[in-house]
C-alpha cells in the first residue's frame, strides 16, 4: 500500500514514457501547442479579450452632450472634415443608456455636476470618459470661478485626458485613439465592472450652500465648523471699494507726492489701492469732504506710518456713457424736464448719467418710454455696480426710432448685503426679466414688482451674492492679478491647496443644514404658474404638467434647460433655466488686468470670438480716448474678421437650425465645410480656430502672414457667395421648412422691442435695427451694405434674415479686402502694461448674435476693470422666449429656440 | 409655383453634391486614402512623420475629410497649443532670464517660475525650474507675445491626450524646453523675420552682459566667452 503511494508521487518526467522524454527545443514545443489546440483557460480569454476589445474599440459611441467651448470642437469631429465616423464613433447617443463614452466636452460647473453624475450613472457599462480640454480635466482658465468644479475626475473616473484649450478636432480623433489603445490592453477578467463587489455608482453630489460632495460630507461639515474658511480669508487683501461717483464738482488737484522706492511693484500696486482710493476714482470728490478724508482712515489703519506716496495723477476719461449717446446737452434738457415734471430732486446729471431715486423711478421710466421726446422703448442694457456706498443699478437706455440718443439712469440702494430695493422696470420694458433677477442673483438687490424674482445663474440656497466686492471665491487670493504667489514664491502651488477643503468648496461656518442636503433635490428647478397670460387651449380637458427640457438635451445648443408646462402637446407656460455654464466670466474679469480678459472674452461666445474682441477692445479704447487712435489696416483687418466671423456664426446657426427642425445634418454639414475655411484663416492669422484672441487695444495683435490676402479674397469671391447660393436653393424655398417655420414663433415689432431683442431676431420682427448703420462704430460709415429685415417674425423669417446678411457680409469683406491699406496695426509699441483712464464705458456692437456691449468701470488705478459686465445678447433675447413659445407645441419650441440662436457661453457667461 | 417645386430643387443640390464627392478629384481621393494601425485593416497606416499633409484651400472640391491620423491638415505656423521654452543649440544656453513677465501677464495665472541663484544667494538670470499647469493654461499666447526674449514660444504639437493628469499635466522645464532648432523648423516665418533675427542678436548680448554681472559679482567664476 505504502509502496504504491509512494509510486504515485513521483515527478512525472520520471515516468518513461518514450514520446514525453525525449528533449524538445521549447521554442519548437511552444509553437507545437499553439497549432495542436492545446489550449489554456488564458489562452482561451485572451482570443476572447481580443474580440471584445476590437468590438468594443470600434464601436464607442458618445453620448451626445457637450459643454461649452470644447463642444463645437466636439461637433466637428463629428463634421465631414474630421469625421469621427471612422472610428466608429460616429453614433453621438441623446441617451445616457445606449452609450459607451462620455466626452466630457468643457467646463464642469458645479450646476451642472450633479446632472453629469446622473447622466455617467445611467450610462450602462462598459463605459469610459474622456476628459476634453483643460476646463474639464482641471478647471482651466476658469478654475479660479466659484462655480465651476476643478476636473470632472473629482467625481468620474477619467479613462482619457485631451489637452488644449480648446482641443483641436484632431486632438480630440487623437484622445480617442488613446482611448483604443487603453481598450486594447484590457482582459475579460479583470474589469471593474464585471466584479459585483465592486461599487461603481456615484453618489449625487448636491447644491446646497455651495457644491457639496456626499462621499466627503463628514470632513466638510468638520471644517466648516472649524471655521478654516474664514481663517483663510481673514488673512487675504481683500478687494478695496470706492465709493460711487457723485455731483459734478470742480475737480481738486492733487498735490505730486514723493515715491517711496524700497516697495516692490506688488506692494505698491496694494499700497496704492489701500490708499488714495476715493480721491482716484473719480476726479470727484466724494462728499463734502474732499481728498484728504479717504486716504487717512484706510490707508493709515492698516500700512501705519509708512504709508506710500501715489505719484501717479489719475487720468480720469472723458464722462460719456457709450461713444454715440445724447450728448451733455440733451442730457441737461432731459434732466431740467424731469426736475419740472415731477418736482426737483427727481433727477441730478452724475458723470453723463441720470441720478434717479428709487423711489422715483417708476414714474421716471414710464415718462421716459410713453411721454418724452425722445421715446425710449430700448431697455439697451441693465446692470450693477457695488460701491462702497450704495449699490447702483445702472440703465442704458436707446430708442429705436432714433437710434444713437443713448442715456444712462442710475438708482441706488442699500449696500448691506440683501438689502438693496430698487422697482422692478419689467412693466416698462419687460426686457428687464432676466436682467434683473441677474443682479437679485448676483448682487442680491430686490426688485419690487417683479413677478418671479428668483436666482437665475446660481441655485436657490446658494451662499453668498458672487458679484459683491466682499465676497472672496474658495480660490480667492488677491484683489487683481498678477497673483503674489505666482511671483513671489515661484513653487508650483495647486489652488486646491490653499483651500481648506481641499477643493472649490466654501461653506460658511454658520450653516447647519448637513440633514437635510438630499441627492434627488433640484434647487435649480422653477416653480411654474397654472398657466402664463393669454393663452388659451382648446384642446382635450387634461390636467397640465411641468416637463423639464435640459440642460442635458440634443437640441437645447448647450446645457440650457427649459421648465415647460403643457396641456396635452400646447405650451402654456415656459420658464428659461440657465446658469449651468455660468463659469463667472464677471468676477474672473474683475480680477484680470484689463489685457487678460482677450483671451477670456473668446470664450463668451466661443463661434463669435473676433466679433467678442471687438466689442471689448472698444470698451476699452472708449476709456483711453484719444490717446488710443487706431490705425487704418487695424481698423480694415478688424472689420474683416468681424465680417467672417459673422458669416462661420450664421452659417452654424443656420445649418443647426436645420436640425432643430428636422433636417438632420445635411445643412449643418454643408454650412460647416465654408465655415472649416473661414477658420482655417483664423488659424492661420491668429493661431487658433476658435479662440483668436486676436484684438489688441489700439488695434490687432498680428499682421497678416504671407498668402492670407489672396486666399481669403479667393475664398469670399469663389466660395462664401456660391455656399451660400446653394443653402439658399437646398432650404428657402423648400415646402416642409416653410410649412415647419412659418408662422412659428411670431414676435411682433413692438414686442421684439419690448423684449430688448437685438441681431436677427430684432430684425426678423421687422425693425431695421442694425448697430453697424444705427450708430456706427468702428469704420462702418464707410462700408456699403444693407439691413436685412424680414417682417414674418417667425423661425423662417429669422432664418432669412440670417441668410442674407451673410451675403451683405460678404458685400462689406469685398469692399474691405478691395480698400484694405498698408501701414501700422498698432498705434505704438506693443505693451502689456494697459494704463486705463478712470472711468465708465459700454461699448455697442452689433455681435452675429445682436447687440454686443462691455460695459466697463476702472478707477485707473489697479490696472483692472472695477467693474466688468457683458451685455450678452443671447442672454438678452432669451426674454422673449416664453412670448414666442406659447400655444405652441414642444417640437416647436425646439425650432424656436434654435431659431433665437443662443450660445451658452454668452447666456450663461 | 408648384407645390413641391422647393423639394425638388434642394434634392438636385443634394444630389449634385453627392456626384459630385466621387467624381471631383477621384483619382487623388484614393491616392489619399489612408489606412488604420491594425492587421485587419484594409489600408496600411503611413510611418509617422511621412503622412501626406493636406492644405483645403478655397479650391477644395469633393471628399472634405481629411483622415487623420494618416493623413494631417496643414498646421499653420502661428498655431498655438501649449507654450514651450526655447534654448539655442549653439551653446545649449536657455533664452528665459526668469523675468517673470510671461507670469505676470499670462490670464488665469498659470506659469510659475524659480529663480537661479549664483553661489553666494545673488539672482541669476535663468530660471532654476519652470513649471506650466496645463489643466490651466488656456492656450492663448499671451506669454510668447509679450516675451521680451523670444524664450517661450506656442508649440504646435496637439497630440497630447494621455491617461493620467496629477503626475503629468504640471509641466516643469525639462518637458517644457525645445531647441531653437526645433522652434526653426516649426516656425521658419518667425525664426526668419527681421525683428526675431535682430532681437536674437540684442537678446543674448543682453543676457550674457547680465550673467557676466551676476556671475562676477558672485565670486571670481571664470567668464564665460
Amino acid at each position: 500500500m505504502s509502496e504504491h503511494s509512494k509510486k504515485t508521487v513521483v515527478p512525472p518526467v520520471n515516468v518513461s514514457r518514450p514520446e514525453w522524454s525525449i528533449p524538445i527545443d521549447p521554442v519548437l514545443q511552444k509553437e507545437l501547442e499553439r497549432q495542436v489546440l492545446v489550449t489554456s483557460w488564458n489562452q482561451l480569454t485572451e482570443l476572447a479579450d481580443t474580440l471584445y476589445n476590437w468590438g468594443r474599440r470600434s464601436s464607442l459611441w458618445p453620448l451626445g452632450f457637450g459643454l461649452a467651448c470644447c463642444a463645437i470642437e466636439m461637433i466637428c469631429t463629428a463634421s465631414s472634415r474630421f469625421d469621427i465616423s471612422r472610428f466608429g464613433a460616429e453614433v453621438f447617443r441623446a441617451s445616457p443608456r445606449q452609450a459607451d463614452v462620455m466626452i466630457v466636452s468643457g467646463t464642469v460647473t458645479k450646476t451642472m455636476i450633479p446632472v453629469i453624475v446622473r447622466l455617467y450613472d445611467q450610462m450602462t457599462e462598459p463605459k469610459y470618459v474622456i476628459s476634453m480640454g483643460a476646463c474639464a480635466s482641471g478647471g482651466g482658465p476658469f478654475k479660479e470661478g466659484y462655480n465651476v468644479v476643478s476636473g470632472v475626475d473629482k467625481f468620474l473616473p477619467v479613462d482619457v485626458y485631451v489637452a488644449g484649450c480648446p482641443p483641436t478636432p484632431n486632438a480630440l480623433l487623437q484622445g480617442l485613439i488613446t482611448l483604443q489603445k487603453r481598450i486594447d490592453g484590457e482582459t475579460l477578467s479583470d474589469l471593474p465592472w464585471y466584479k459585483e463587489s465592486v461599487e461603481r455608482e456615484i453618489p449625487i453630489p448636491v447644491l446646497g450652500p455651495d457644491l457639496i460632495d456626499l462621499r466627503t460630507v463628514e470632513l466638510a461639515a468638520e471644517r466648516t465648523a472649524m471655521g478654516l474658511i474664514e481663517k483663510r480669508e481673514a488673512g487675504l487683501t481683500k478687494p478695496v471699494l470706492h465709493p460711487a461717483p457723485q455731483l459734478d464738482l470742480p475737480p481738486v488737484s492733487e498735490q505730486p507726492k514723493p515715491e517711496t522706492p524700497a516697495m516692490s511693484k506688488a506692494e505698491q500696486i496694494r499700497a496704492r489701492m489701500q490708499a488714495g482710493t476715493a480721491a482716484e476714482l473719480s476726479a470727484a470728490p466724494v462728499t463734502a469732504t474732499p481728498a484728504a478724508a479717504a486716504p487717512t482712515t484706510v490707508a493709515q489703519a492698516t500700512e501705519g506710518p509708512a504709508r506710500p506716496k501715489v505719484t501717479r495723477k489719475v487720468k480720469v476719461a472723458e464722462p460719456r456713457p457709450s461713444l454715440r449717446w445724447l450728448g451733455n446737452e440733451g442730457l441737461a434738457g432731459l434732466n431740467a424736464r424731469l426736475n419740472d415734471r415731477f418736482g426737483a430732486g427727481t433727477s441730478e446729471i452724475v458723470k453723463a448719467g441720470l441720478l434717479v431715486p428709487a423711489e422715483a423711478w417708476l414714474k421716471v421710466a414710464r415718462y421716459l418710454k410713453d411721454e418724452n421726446v425722445v421715446r425710449y422703448n430700448y431697455l439697451s442694457s441693465l446692470q450693477s455696480v457695488h460701491y462702497s456706498d450704495c449699490i447702483e443699478v445702472n440703465y442704458h437706455l436707446d430708442s429705436t426710432l432714433e437710434p444713437g440718443s443713448l442715456i444712462q439712469i442710475r438708482v441706488r440702494c442699500s449696500e448691506d448685503e440683501g438689502l438693496g430695493v430698487v422697482p422692478s422696470v419689467i412693466e416698462v420694458w419687460p426686457g428687464a426679466d432676466l436682467q434683473e433677477r441677474e443682479v437679485y442673483d448676483m448682487m442680491g438687490v430686490q426688485f419690487t414688482g417683479h413677478p418671479n424674482l428668483t436666482r437665475i445663474l446660481m441655485w436657490e440656497g446658494f451662499a453668498g451674492y458672487p458679484l459683491r466686492k466682499d465676497y472672496l471665491e474658495p480660490y480667492y487670493e488677491g484683489p487683481t492679478k498678477v497673483l503674489e504667489s505666482r511671483i513671489a514664491d515661484g513653487q508650483h502651488v495647486r489652488s486646491e491647496e490653499l483651500n481648506p477643503y481641499g477643493t472649490n468648496l466654501k461653506i460658511p461656518k454658520d450653516f447647519k443644514g448637513w440633514d437635510s442636503l438630499d441627492s434627488a433635490s433640484d434647487p435649480k428647478n422653477q416653480v411654474l404658474p397654472l398657466a402664463a397670460e393669454g393663452v388659451s387651449v382648446s384642446a382635450i380637458d387634461s390636467e397640465s404638467f411641468v416637463l423639464s427640457m435640459g440642460p442635458q438635451h440634443p437640441s437645447t445648443h448647450g446645457v440650457f434647460r427649459m421648465n415647460l408646462r403643457v396641456d396635452g402637446e400646447s405650451i402654456i407656460g415656459l420658464k428659461p433655466v440657465m446658469g449651468y455654464m455660468h463659469r463667472n466670466h464677471e468676477k474672473i474679469g474683475e480680477r484680470n488686468t484689463f489685457l487678460m480678459n482677450f483671451p477670456f472674452t473668446d470664450r463668451l461666445d466661443y463661434l463669435t470670438s473676433m466679433a467678442n474682441n471687438f466689442s471689448y477692445a472698444l470698451a476699452v479704447e472708449q476709456l483711453m480716448g484719444d490717446d488710443l487712435k487706431v490705425p487704418e489696416r487695424a481698423e480694415y483687418l478688424r472689420v474683416i474678421m468681424a465680417e467672417l466671423t459673422r458669416i462661420v456664426s450664421h452659417l452654424w446657426s443656420i445649418g443647426f437650425q436645420l436640425n432643430d427642425l428636422g433636417a438632420f445634418f445635411t445643412p449643418a454639414l454643408y454650412a460647416i465645410e465654408e465655415r472649416e475655411l473661414i477658420l482655417d484663416l483664423f488659424e492661420w492669422v491668429s493661431g487658433s480656430r476658435m479662440m483668436c484672441n486676436y484684438f489688441r487695444f489700439g488695434g490687432v495683435g498680428f499682421d497678416l502672414p504671407p498668402g492670407w490676402l489672396e486666399r481669403c479674397r479667393r475664398i469670399v469671391e469663389n466660395r462664401l457667395e456660391a455656399k451660400i447660393d446653394e443653402l439658399d436653393r437646398l432650404l428657402s424655398t423648400n415646402e416642409i421648412l416653410i410649412e415647419r417655420s412659418r408662422g412659428v414663433g411670431v414676435l411682433s415689432a413692438e414686442e421684439a422691442i419690448a423684449f430688448s431683442t437685438s441681431g436677427p431676431v430684432l430684425r426678423g420682427s421687422g425693425v431695421a435695427h442694425d448697430l453697424r448703420r444705427a450708430i456706427p462704430y468702428s469704420i462702418y460709415d464707410r462700408f456699403q451694405f444693407n439691413v436685412i429685415t424680414h417682417a414674418g417674425g417667425d423661425i423662417y423669417a429669422r432664418f432669412r434674415v440670417r441668410l442674407l446678411e451673410m451675403r451683405e457680409s460678404v458685400q462689406i469683406l469685398k469692399q474691405a479686402l478691395r480698400d484694405l491699406p498698408g501701414g501700422p496695426i498698432l498705434p505704438g509699441k506693443k505693451s502689456y502694461q494697459v494704463k486705463v483712464p478712470a472711468g465708465e464705458a459700454l461699448s455697442r456692437t452689433e455681435s452675429p448674435k445682436g447687440e454686443l456691449g462691455f460695459y466697463l468701470v476702472s478707477d485707473g488705478v489697479i490696472g483692472a476693470a472695477y467693474r466688468y459686465h457683458i451685455r450678452s445678447p443671447s442672454f438678452i433675447n432669451l426674454t422673449a422666449l416664453e412670448r414666442m413659445c406659447l400655444g405652441h407645441t414642444i417640437a416647436d419650441v425646439v425650432g424656436i429656440l434654435g431659431s433665437l440662436d443662443i450660445v451658452l457661453g454668452e447666456v450663461d457667461r | 409655383m408648384a407645390f413641391g417645386r422647393g423639394l425638388v430643387v434642394g434634392h438636385l443640390v443634394t444630389l449634385r453634391r453627392f456626384v459630385r464627392t466621387f467624381m471631383v478629384g477621384a483619382g487623388r481621393t484614393w491616392q489619399r486614402r489612408g489606412g488604420g494601425p491594425q492587421r485587419v485593416d484594409f489600408f496600411q497606416s503611413p510611418e509617422r512623420g511621412l503622412e501626406p499633409v493636406i492644405e483645403q484651400t478655397d479650391e477644395t472640391e469633393g471628399i472634405f475629410t481629411v483622415e487623420y491620423p494618416d493623413e494631417r491638415l496643414k498646421v499653420h505656423e502661428r498655431f498655438r497649443v501649449l507654450p514651450v521654452l526655447v534654448y539655442d543649440d549653439a551653446d545649449g544656453g536657455i533664452r528665459c532670464t526668469s523675468c517673470n513677465i510671461c507670469a505676470k501677464v499670462c490670464p488665469p495665472q498659470c506659469i510659475w517660475m524659480t529663480h537661479a541663484q549664483g553661489p553666494d544667494g545673488n539672482p541669476v538670470p535663468v530660471p532654476e525650474d519652470f513649471f506650466i499647469d496645463m489643466d490651466v493654461c488656456m492656450n492663448c499666447g499671451l506669454c510668447a507675445e509679450y516675451c521680451p526674449f523670444d524664450a517661450i514660444k506656442m508649440d504646435q504639437n496637439f497630440e497630447l491626450a494621455n491617461y493620467e493628469r496629477h503626475q503629468s499635466h504640471i509641466f516643469s522645464m525639462q518637458d517644457l524646453l525645445v531647441s531653437s532648432g526645433y522652434y526653426a523648423e516649426t516656425h521658419p516665418e518667425a525664426w526668419m523675420s527681421a525683428d526675431e533675427q535682430s532681437e536674437r542678436a540684442k537678446a543674448s548680448k543682453k543676457k550674457n552682459q547680465r550673467l557676466q554681472k551676476a556671475l562676477s559679482s558672485s565670486g571670481d567664476v571664470p567668464r564665460l566667452d
